[in-house]
C-alpha cells in the first residue's frame, strides 16, 4: 500500500483541527443577554416568588419559628428535632438549622429582585413601561428585609446584584433604622407604580404596597403614617377590590380561596412541588398523629403533631367564637373512632391533649404527598382583616376613642358572627368609650384570635414587648427561658459571622 | 483518511472474513501422528496447538501429548502453547514425529497490555495487577467487576446495593483520591476509554494499573487508576466452539431477629399501654425474601488462519432476586475481527453490544416517611401483628410509626422497569510505515441507551392512593465518539532497547436526558406506558450535556541489556469541561526499574530465580468538574402565580475561570521477588498519594450574596492515601497427579484529610429523611474521610446518679446516657465527636487451588477487617415507632436493670456510638469443585473437552457485625456520595448465597 502520505497527512490533520473547547451549553441559562424583554423581569421576580414557597422559607423553616415563637404554639411531639424545641423554649443557638435554612433563602429572594431591578434599568424602557412590573421587585425586596430586620435587627444590605464577591463578603451590618429607611422606600416606589388590582392575590397590587406601609409604620410605631396608609387602602376598598371574605371558614378553604378577595398578597401553592420547591408542610407539621380525619381522606393520612398549641389556647378561647372552631381541632378518628383531644395521647404517645391548628389541615384541596404535605393552601401574607385592624389599633395612639376605630374592629368582629351563614352574636360589636389602653390591648387581642397561626403573633409580642406577660406565669405558655435582653432577636448564623467577621458582634445574649 | 478509503478497506477487510470462513475443508495428501513433550521432563504436553502452517488446518494434542493430523506432503507443522515456546517442524517426508517443546524459560515473561501498548511483565516499572480469565469464570456474576472483589491488592469492589440484580458495582484503587469528584477506576476496553465491561467470559485478561507511572498516560482520567481489558481474540488453528452453561440456586444470606406479634404488642403496651395488638402474626422478612436463581449461558466460535481470525460469543442471563418481583435479564455478543491484510497493514474490528432488562423492587429509600419507604426497610420495621391485607380488602399500613404502606404490597405492585441498550464499534489500523515505527489509529463509537419507567398504583394507599397512582418515565442517553492516532518506535541500540510513542486523542461525549410523568390514572392497568391516562401531568425536565478532551501523549521505555530500566510518560489533557482559564493540563510521571537478578553475581544463582526493584512517581488528575461548573448561570424554579406554574428564575452562580482539575501527586516502590524457579513469586509495593486542589465547595463566601449555589467551588482541599501491598503467588506441589497453588493478596490503605477550607470541618448527612437528622459524619483534617460523628453513648440511666463524666437528654430511668464532653452536666451539640471510622485497616483475598487427577477444588476467601458500620436499621428498631429486634425483650426495666438496652419508649433517634458496630468480615466467597472428563472419554463424545463442577458461594461468612451483612453501601451512589458515605447500612438489597451447577464443553 502506497498511502502512508495519505496516513501521514490524516494524523497531521487531526493534530491541526483541534477544538477549541469551548463550552456551549444548551438548556442552561446563561445571565449573559439575558434581560431582553419586561417579561424576563417577571420571569426573575417569579423566581423569588418561587424561592418564598420553598421549604426552606414558608414551607417550614420559616413559618414553623414563627409560630412556636409566640405564645400560641408549643411543641407536641417531644422527640421532634431540638432546632424546632429550641425556638419555642427559647433556648436557640447561633447554629440553628431553621435559621440556617430561611438565611440564605431570604437573601436568595432578595437577590432574585436585586437582579431583575439591574435587569429592568438595562433595558432602558420608559417609566410607564417597565415600573409597573419591576415595582414587584421593589415590593419583594422589601417584603423580604422586613421579616429580616424584624428577626434580626441589624443585618447586611444588598440592593444590586453581587458582581464581586471579595467586597460582598466584607460588608457591615447595616443599621435597622436605615433598613427600614430603605424598606419604605421601596414601597413607595411599589405603591407609586404597581396597579390597582392584580389578575391574582399572589401578586402584589397597589393596595399591598400600601398595606406593608402600614405594618411597618405600625412595627416602628409611627402610628400617624400607619393610619393614613391603612386609611388609604379602607378608602379604596373597592378601587383595589378588597372586601372581607363572608364565612370565616371559606378563608382556610384551599378550594375556594383563588377567587376571594381579602388577601392583599398570598404565597400560592398549588398542591405541586418539584422536591422542596413548592411545597408547604404546615398541615402536617400541625396535624394529629394517627389521625384518620373526620372526612376519612386516606391519602392525607395523619399528621406530625409538632406544632400544637397548649391547652391554655383552647382553654382562654371563648367557646362562643367561631374563629376558634374555625382554626382548631378538637376531635380526631382513631381506629375509625372518633375521639375528644384528651384521647390523642393514647392513641398516640407523639400527641398531647390539647386542641389542634385546623387551619392548614382541615380544607387542604389537593396534596402531592401524605401527612397533608404539599397542599393547595395558598398562605395570606396580609387579609383586608388585618389592615383593619393597623387602621383601629393605630387610630387609637393618634386619637383615642374614636368611633371609627371601633368600626373598623366591628368590621371585622361581624364577620365573625356569621357562623357559617347562621348569624349569631359572638363577639359583639366594640362599645364605645373604651380608654386608649385598653382598647390598645382589646386591638392585640382581637389580632390574636382573628389571626391565630398565620404568623402574625410573634411579630406583636416584639413590636409590643408583650413577652415577659405572655410566657410568664400567667401567659398561655410558660417559657421560663424567656430573655426579654436577648429574644426579641435571633442571632445571625454563626457561620456567617466567620465568613465575614465585620458582621460581628452577634445579636446580644448569642 | 477519505470516506472512500475507508469503505475500500472495510470492503477488503469483509471479503477476508468470507475468504477466511470457505477455506474450511482442504485438499489433503497424508496423515500425520506424533506426540509432543516437554525438555524439561520429557511428558507429554496435553493441549498443544498443532498448525499446518499457512492454511487453518490444525489440531490440538490430547491428554499424553499426541496427534493425528491430515497434512500436504510438504507440510512445515507449527506446535504453540502457553508456557512454551513456539516451534516450527517440517512434516517434509515424514508420517511420524516426536516433538521437544520448550519450557519458556521465564514464565515471567508473558506480554502485559498497558495503556496504548504492551510489554514484557519483566520490563514494567510501575504497579500493575493482572487477573487471570480463570479466576474471572471461577463463578457466574452479572458483571467482571464483581469477580474483580479480592483478586487484586489495592483493588476494592463493592456493589451500591448488596445482591440486587443488576446493581451497580463499585472499583476503587488505593483508596478514595477526591471528595465532590468520582473515585472509580477509568475502564479501558480493547483501547476504548471510558468503556464498559464486557462479559466475563470474552475476557482473555485484566490489567490493573496502579501508580502514577502505568497510569499517566491516562492524564486527567488517571489518578484513580485503570482498569485495562483484553476481549477475546481467535488463534491459529481450527474453530473451536464453547459452550459455558451454570444454574446457580440462591437465598438470603442472613436475616434479622425481630419480633412476633405477640412479643411486638407486649412492646408497645411497654411505650403505650393503650396498644391494642394487631389481628394477624407475619414474618415480612419471610414475605419478601424468597429463592432466587440465575441461569447463565455463553457460547463462542473461535479460530483464525495467520492472515485473519475472529473471535465471536454471546451470553444469556437471566437472574430471578431473592426478593420477591426483582430480576435481571440480560443478551449480548461479542466479535473481534483481525486481519493481516498484507504484511505491513493489520485491521481489527471489535462489536459489543447488549440488552438487559431490570426489574427493580425499592431498596435504600432516601427516606421512610408516609408514602415512601423500601421494601426491605418496611419489613423490619412493619407491625407483625398486621397482615397483608385488611379487613376490607385493602393493602395495610403501618400502626406504628410514619404510616407507609407495607412491604409485601410495595414489592409486589411498585413497578421499577429499566431496558438498557449498549452498543459499542471499534475499528482499528496497523501499519508498519518503516522498519521500527508503526501507525495505530483507532475509531470508535459506543452508546449507552437507558429507560427506566416507574408506577405506583393507588393500591399502595400511603403512596399514591390520594392521587390516583403515579407513573414516571426516565430516558438517558449518552453516546461517545473516540479518535486515537499514535506512532510506535521500536529500536535495539547496542544493548539498549529503546520504545518511543506519541499519540493523539480526541473523544467526544454527549449525554440527554429526559423525565416525564404523570397521575390520577383512572385504572392501574395503564402504567407508565400511557401517561396520557393521567389526568394531571408532572413537571417534566430535560437536559443535554457535552463534553470533549483532546490530548497529546507520549512515553519513552529504554531498557539496558535487560538490567535496567527506565520508563518516562506524559499526557497534555485539554478538556471542556475545564474553566476558561485552565483549559489544558500536563501530568507527567518517571520510572525506574532494576533487574537484580539480571546482574552477573546472581545470575546463576538457583534459589533466586527474579528480583527486580521499582520505583515511580508522577501526576495524574481528576476531571473532578462537572461539565458547566465554571459558567455564570440562572437556575429555572419551580414557581406558582395565581394557581398556574409560571417560568421562573433565580440566580444560580457566577463564573469561575480559575476552576480546574484535582492532581494525583504519586510516589510508589516496588518489588519483585521469584524463588525456587519462581515457584514463589512475591510482589510488595508502597505507595504514598497526595491529591491537590481537591475541589471543595469555598463556604466561605458569605451567604447574604444570595446564589442559590451558596458555595463557590474551589482548588482547596487536599487528601493523602498511603498503601501497602503484597501479592504473593506459591506453588506448593506440582506433580503428574497432584497439584496445589495459593494465591494471597493483602493490601491496606491508610486515608486523611489533609487540608479544607479554612480548616474548618465539613458535616455532612446521609441518614434516610424521615430520622430529621442534619449531621451525621464529617471530614476533618487529620481524619479519614467520612468518619462517623455523634454521642458516646453509655449505658442506660439505672438508679438515677449518673457516672461521672455522663449527661443525658432526659432523666427518667432507663433512658440513654451519654459521655458529657464538655462537662456542662446536660447533653448538647457540643458532646458530639467522632465515634467511627468505615475504612477498613486491611483488605486481603486468598485463593487455593487443588488439582488431584481429573478433579480440581478452589477455596476462595476475602476479607475486610477493622471498618466500623453506622447501622440505621438498628437506630431505627430501637426508637420505638416500629417492630423492634429481639434485643427490645432485653430492654431496662425497673425489675430487668443488668443491660444495657435502654427502656422501651419512642426516642429521638440519634446518632450515638450505640449503633456503630466493627464491620469486619471473612467470607468464603467461592468453593468449587470440577472435574474433567477424561480426554479419551470427551473424545468419543466427539468433544475436546468437558468439564463439571458445583461450587457455593458466600456459603460462610465470619463476622461480628449484627446487621443483615457487614457489605453495606447506603447514600453511596454519586461521585461524592460515593467518596464520604462509606459504611452505612439501611434498606439494603440482602447479600446471595449461592450453590452452582455448571458445565463447560469445547468442540
Amino acid at each position: 500500500m502506497k498511502n502512508i502520505k495519505y496516513i501521514l497527512l490524516m494524523t497531521l490533520l487531526s493534530l491541526v483541527s483541534c477544538s477549541t473547547l469551548e463550552e456551549e451549553p444548551i438548556g442552561i441559562l446563561s445571565p449573559e443577554g439575558f434581560f431582553k424583554s419586561p417579561q424576563d423581569v417577571q420571569t426573575v421576580i417569579n423566581g423569588s416568588y418561587g424561592n418564598m414557597a420553598k421549604e426552606a422559607f414558608w414551607g417550614r423553616r420559616l413559618s414553623l419559628p414563627l409560630m412556636l415563637r409566640s405564645d400560641m404554639v408549643s411543641i407536641g411531639d417531644k422527640g421532634t428535632p431540638a432546632r424546632r424545641i429550641d425556638h419555642d423554649r427559647f433556648t436557640v443557638a447561633d447554629d440553628n438549622a431553621m435559621i440556617t435554612a430561611f438565611w440564605p433563602t431570604s437573601y436568595q429572594i432578595i437577590a432574585g429582585a436585586n437582579e431583575a431591578i439591574a435587569g429592568a434599568e438595562s433595558l432602558n424602557l420608559t417609566d410607564e413601561a417597565i415600573n409597573p412590573i419591576v415595582a414587584q421587585a421593589y415590593f419583594v425586596r422589601a417584603y423580604t428585609y422586613f421579616h429580616l430586620v424584624q428577626l434580626f435587627g441589624d443585618i447586611p444590605y444588598l440592593d444590586a446584584p453581587v458582581t464581586n464577591i471579595a467586597a460582598a463578603s466584607l460588608i457591615s451590618k447595616t443599621p435597622q433604622s436605615e433598613v427600614y429607611a430603605n424598606i419604605i422606600s421601596d414601597l413607595e416606589f411599589a405603591k407609586q407604580w404597581l396597579p390597582n388590582a392584580q389578575p391574582t392575590r399572589a401578586l402584589p397590587s397597589k393596595a399591598t404596597a400600601a398595606a406593608y406601609l402600614a405594618s411597618v409604620y405600625l412595627t416602628l410605631a409611627d402610628f400617624p403614617e400607619a393610619y393614613a396608609e391603612a386609611k388609604f387602602v379602607i378608602d379604596n376598598e373597592g378601587t383595589f377590590n378588597l372586601e372581607l371574605v363572608a364565612d370565616f371558614q371559606d378563608l382556610f378553604d384551599a378550594t375556594k380561596q383563588d377567587s376571594q378577595k381579602e388577601s392583599l398578597f398570598s404565597i400560592d401553592f398549588n398542591g405541586f412541588s418539584d422536591g422542596d420547591t413548592g411545597r408547604d408542610y404546615q398541615g402536617a407539621l400541625t396535624g394529629i398523629r394517627q389521625n384518620q380525619r373526620t372526612d376519612g381522606r386516606l391519602d392525607i393520612g395523619e399528621g406530625w403533631s409538632v406544632a400544637v398549641p397548649t391547652i391554655n389556647v383552647y382553654n382562654a378561647w371563648d367557646g362562643r367564637d367561631y374563629r376558634k372552631r374555625v382554626s382548631l381541632d378538637t376531635i380526631g378518628v382513631f381506629r375509625g373512632v372518633v375521639q375528644p383531644f384528651s384521647f390523642f395521647p393514647t392513641a398516640s404517645p407523639l400527641n398531647v391533649a390539647s386542641a389542634y391548628i385546623a387551619k392548614y389541615s382541615r380544607f387542604p384541596g389537593t396534596v402531592s404527598l401524605g401527612n397533608a404535605r404539599g397542599t393547595e393552601t395558598n398562605y395570606a401574607q396580609m387579609r383586608y382583616a388585618e389592615v383593619l385592624l393597623i387602621a383601629a389599633e393605630a387610630l387609637n395612639e393618634v386619637t383615642p376613642g374614636s368611633a371609627e376605630a371601633s368600626g373598623y374592629v366591628n368590621r371585622v368582629r361581624a364577620r365573625a358572627r356569621n357562623r357559617a351563614g347562621v348569624l349569631t352574636n359572638f363577639p359583639a360589636d366594640v362599645t364605645l368609650g373604651i380608654n386608649q389602653s385598653d382598647f390598645r390591648n382589646l386591638v392585640l387581642e382581637e389580632r390574636k384570635w382573628e389571626l391565630a397561626f398565620e404568623f402574625k403573633r410573634w411579630y406583636d409580642i416584639k413590636r409590643r414587648q408583650l413577652g415577659p406577660q405572655v410566657f410568664g406565669p400567667n401567659g398561655l405558655e410558660t417559657q421560663t427561658n424567656f430573655d426579654p435582653s436577648r429574644d426579641y432577636l435571633l442571632p445571625l448564623p454563626f457561620d456567617e459571622l466567620l465568613r465575614n467577621p465585620n458582621l460581628a458582634p452577634n445579636n446580644p445574649g448569642y | 483518511m477519505s470516506k472512500h478509503k475507508f469503505k475500500k478497506l472495510l470492503k477488503t477487510f469483509i471479503t477476508g472474513v468470507f475468504i477466511a470462513i470457505s477455506t474450511v475443508g482442504y485438499s489433503q495428501q497424508k496423515s500425520v501422528t506424533g506426540t509432543v513433550v516437554s525438555t524439561g521432563d520429557g511428558i507429554g504436553v496435553p493441549g498443544v496447538n498443532v498448525v499446518e502452517k499457512g492454511t487453518t488446518n490444525g489440531t490440538t494434542t490430547d491428554f499424553d501429548g499426541n496427534f493425528t493430523i491430515s497434512v500436504a506432503n510438504n507440510a512445515t507443522l507449527v506446535f504453540s502453547s502457553i508456557g512454551f515456546i513456539t516451534k516450527e517442524q517440517s512434516a517434509s517426508g515424514v508420517t511420524a514425529m516426536k516433538i521437544n517443546l520448550e519450557e519458556d524459560v521465564s514464565a515471567l515473561d508473558e506480554i502485559v497490555v498497558i495503556g496504548y501498548g504492551s510489554q514484557r511483565k519483566s520490563d514494567i516499572t510501575g504497579s500493575v495487577s493482572s487477573v487471570s480469565s480463570e479466576d474471572l469464570n471461577a463463578f457466574p456474576v452479572l458483571d467482571a467487576e464483581q469477580a474483580l472483589q479480592g483478586r487484586a491488592a489495592g483493588v476494592v469492589v463493592q456493589s451500591n446495593n448488596g445482591g440486587e440484580p443488576g446493581a451497580p458495582i463499585s472499583v476503587r484503587i488505593r483508596g478514595n483520591t477526591s471528595i465532590g469528584a468520582s473515585s472509580g477506576a477509568l475502564v479501558v476496553v480493547d483501547g476504548f476509554v471510558g468503556a464498559t465491561y464486557p462479559q466475563p467470559a470474552d475476557i482473555e485478561s485484566i490489567e490493573i494499573l496502579k501508580d502514577a507511572s502505568a497510569t499517566a498516560i491516562y492524564g486527567s482520567r488517571g489518578a484513580n487508576g485503570v482498569i485495562l481489558i483484553t476481549t477475546k481474540k481467535g488463534r491459529v488453528g481450527k474453530t473451536t466452539i464453547e459452550l459455558n452453561s451454570s444454574y446457580s440456586s440462591q437465598s438470603t444470606s442472613n436475616q434479622l431477629d425481630l419480633l412476633n406479634a405477640e412479643q411486638f404488642a407486649t412492646y408497645q403496651r411497654g411505650i403505650n399501654p393503650a396498644y391494642v395488638q394487631g389481628p394477624a402474626d407475619t414474618d415480612w422478612q419471610d414475605l419478601i425474601f424468597g429463592n432466587g436463581n440465575i441461569a447463565n449461558h455463553q457460547l463462542s466460535f473461535s479460530g483464525g488462519t495467520e492472515d485473519i481470525n475472529f473471535y465471536v460469543s454471546g451470553n444469556y442471563f437471566d437472574q430471578k432476586g431473592v426478593v420477591v418481583n426483582s430480576g435481571f435479564e440480560r443478551f449480548s455478543f461479542l466479535t473481534n475481527i483481525d486481519a493481516q491484510v498484507t504484511d505491513k497493514l493489520k485491521l481489527g474490528f471489535n462489536a459489543f453490544g447488549s440488552r438487559s432488562n431490570k426489574d427493580g423492587v425499592s431498596t435504600q429509600a432516601s427516606s421512610g416517611g408516609r408514602g415512601s419507604g423500601d421494601v426491605i426497610s418496611i419489613a423490619y420495621r412493619f407491625a407483625p401483628d398486621l397482615g397483608v391485607l385488611n379487613a376490607n380488602g385493602e393493602n395495610t399500613f403501618n400502626s406504628v410509626g410514619d404510616d407507609v404502606d407495607n412491604p409485601f404490597a410495595i414489592a409486589t405492585e411498585r413497578i421499577d422497569e429499566t431496558a438498557i441498550d449498549n452498543y459499542r464499534a471499534n475499528f482499528y489500523l496497523d501499519y508498519e510505515l518503516i522498519e521500527n515505527l508503526s501507525f495505530k489509529t483507532t475509531f470508535g463509537f459506543s452508546t449507552l441507551n437507558s429507560t427506566r419507567g416507574t408506577f405506583l398504583p393507588s393500591t399502595l394507599r400511603a403512596t399514591a392512593g390520594g392521587v390516583g397512582g403515579i407513573a414516571g418515565v426516565a430516558n438517558s442517553k449518552t453516546s461517545n465518539i473516540l479518535s486515537e492516532n499514535y506512532l510506535t518506535y521500536n529500536k535495539e541500540i547496542g544493548k539498549g532497547n529503546l520504545t518511543l510513542l506519541a499519540g493523539y486523542s480526541y473523544q467526544k461525549t454527549r449525554s440527554d436526558f429526559f423525565t416525564a410523568g404523570a397521575q390520577g390514572f383512572i385504572s392501574n392497568s395503564v402504567s407508565f406506558y400511557g401517561l396520557a391516562g393521567g389526568s394531571i401531568p408532572l413537571i417534566p425536565t430535560s437536559s443535554l450535556i457535552e463534553t470533549e478532551i483532546q490530548s497529546q501523549f507520549g512515553r519513552l521505555n529504554y531498557d539496558y541489556d535487560d538490567k535496567y530500566l527506565i520508563t518516562f510518560t506524559a499526557r497534555r489533557d485539554g478538556s471542556s469541561n475545564f474553566a476558561k482559564n485552565e483549559k489544558y493540563a500536563f501530568f507527567p510521571s518517571g520510572a525506574i526499574g532494576w533487574k537484580v537478578s539480571n546482574e552477573e553475581f546472581l545470575r546463576d544463582n538457583k534459589t533466586l530465580s527474579n528480583l527486580k526493584f521499582r520505583a515511580s512517581y508522577g501526576v495524574t488528575g481528576n476531571q473532578a468538574i462537572q461539565p458547566y461548573q465554571s459558567l455564570a448561570s440562572f437556575e429555572s424554579i419551580y414557581a406558582v402565580v395565581g394557581d398556574q406554574t409560571v417560568n421562573a428564575i433565580v440566580p444560580n452562580q457566577l463564573s469561575n475561570p480559575d476552576l480546574k482539575w484535582e492532581s494525583s501527586y504519586q510516589t510508589n516502590i516496588g518489588l519483585d521477588l521469584g524463588l525456587f524457579e519462581n515457584r514463589v513469586s512475591l510482589t510488595l509495593d508502597y505507595y504514598n498519594i497526595d491529591t491537590k486542589d481537591v475541589i471543595l465547595g469555598d463556604t466561605s463566601v458569605p451567604e447574604y450574596v444570595g446564589f442559590l449555589n451558596q458555595t463557590t467551588l474551589k482548588n482547596i482541599g487536599e487528601i493523602n492515601n498511603k498503601g501497602f501491598e503484597i501479592t504473593l503467588t506459591t506453588k506448593n506441589f506440582s506433580t503428574d497427579n497432584f497439584s496445589w497453588t495459593t494465591d494471597f493478596n493483602w493490601s491496606r490503605n491508610r486515608n486523611e484529610v489533609v487540608k479544607l477550607v479554612n480548616g474548618d470541618d465539613i458535616f455532612l448527612d446521609s441518614s434516610p429523611g424521615h430520622f430529621l437528622q442534619d449531621e451525621t459524619h464529617i471530614l476533618r483534617e487529620g481524619q479519614p474521610v467520612g468518619v462517623f460523628y455523634g454521642y458516646d453513648f453509655r449505658g442506660v440511666n439505672q438508679n438515677g446518679t449518673l457516672p461521672a463524666g455522663t449527661a443525658a437528654f432526659t432523666n427518667n430511668l432507663g433512658d440513654e446516657i451519654f459521655t458529657d464532653l464538655d462537662g456542662s452536666g446536660t447533653i448538647t451539640g457540643a458532646d458530639r465527636d467522632v465515634i467511627g471510622d468505615p475504612n477498613p485497616d486491611w483488605t486481603a483475598g486468598l485463593n487455593n487451588t487443588f488439582r488431584y487427577k481429573d478433579f480440581d477444588l478452589g477455596v476462595f476467601f476475602q476479607g475486610s477487617i477493622g471498618g466500623d458500620i453506622f447501622n440505621y436499621t438498628a437506630l431505627e428498631l430501637a426508637s420505638g415507632g416500629s417492630n423492634a429486634t429481639t434485643e427490645a425483650l432485653n430492654a431496662w426495666t425497673p425489675t430487668n436493670t443488668d443491660t444495657n438496652v435502654p427502656s422501651a419508649a419512642v426516642r429521638a433517634r440519634r446518632i450515638t456510638s450505640r449503633f456503630v458496630y466493627d464491620g469486619s468480615f471473612i467470607r468464603l466467597r467461592n468453593l468449587a469443585m470440577g472435574y474433567t472428563l477424561p480426554q479419551n472419554i470427551a473424545e468419543n463424545l466427539g468433544l475436546d473437552n468437558i468439564r463439571f463442577s458445583v461450587s457455593g458461594q458466600n456459603l460462610l461468612t465470619i463476622t461480628d457485625y449484627p446487621g443483615a451483612d457487614p457489605e453495606v453501601s447506603y447514600q453511596a451512589s454519586g461521585n461524592q456520595a460515593s467518596n464520604v458515605n462509606q459504611g452505612f447500612d439501611y434498606g439494603n438489597y440482602p447479600n446471595i448465597k449461592s450453590v452452582t451447577f455448571s458445565v463447560n464443553l469445547k468442540f
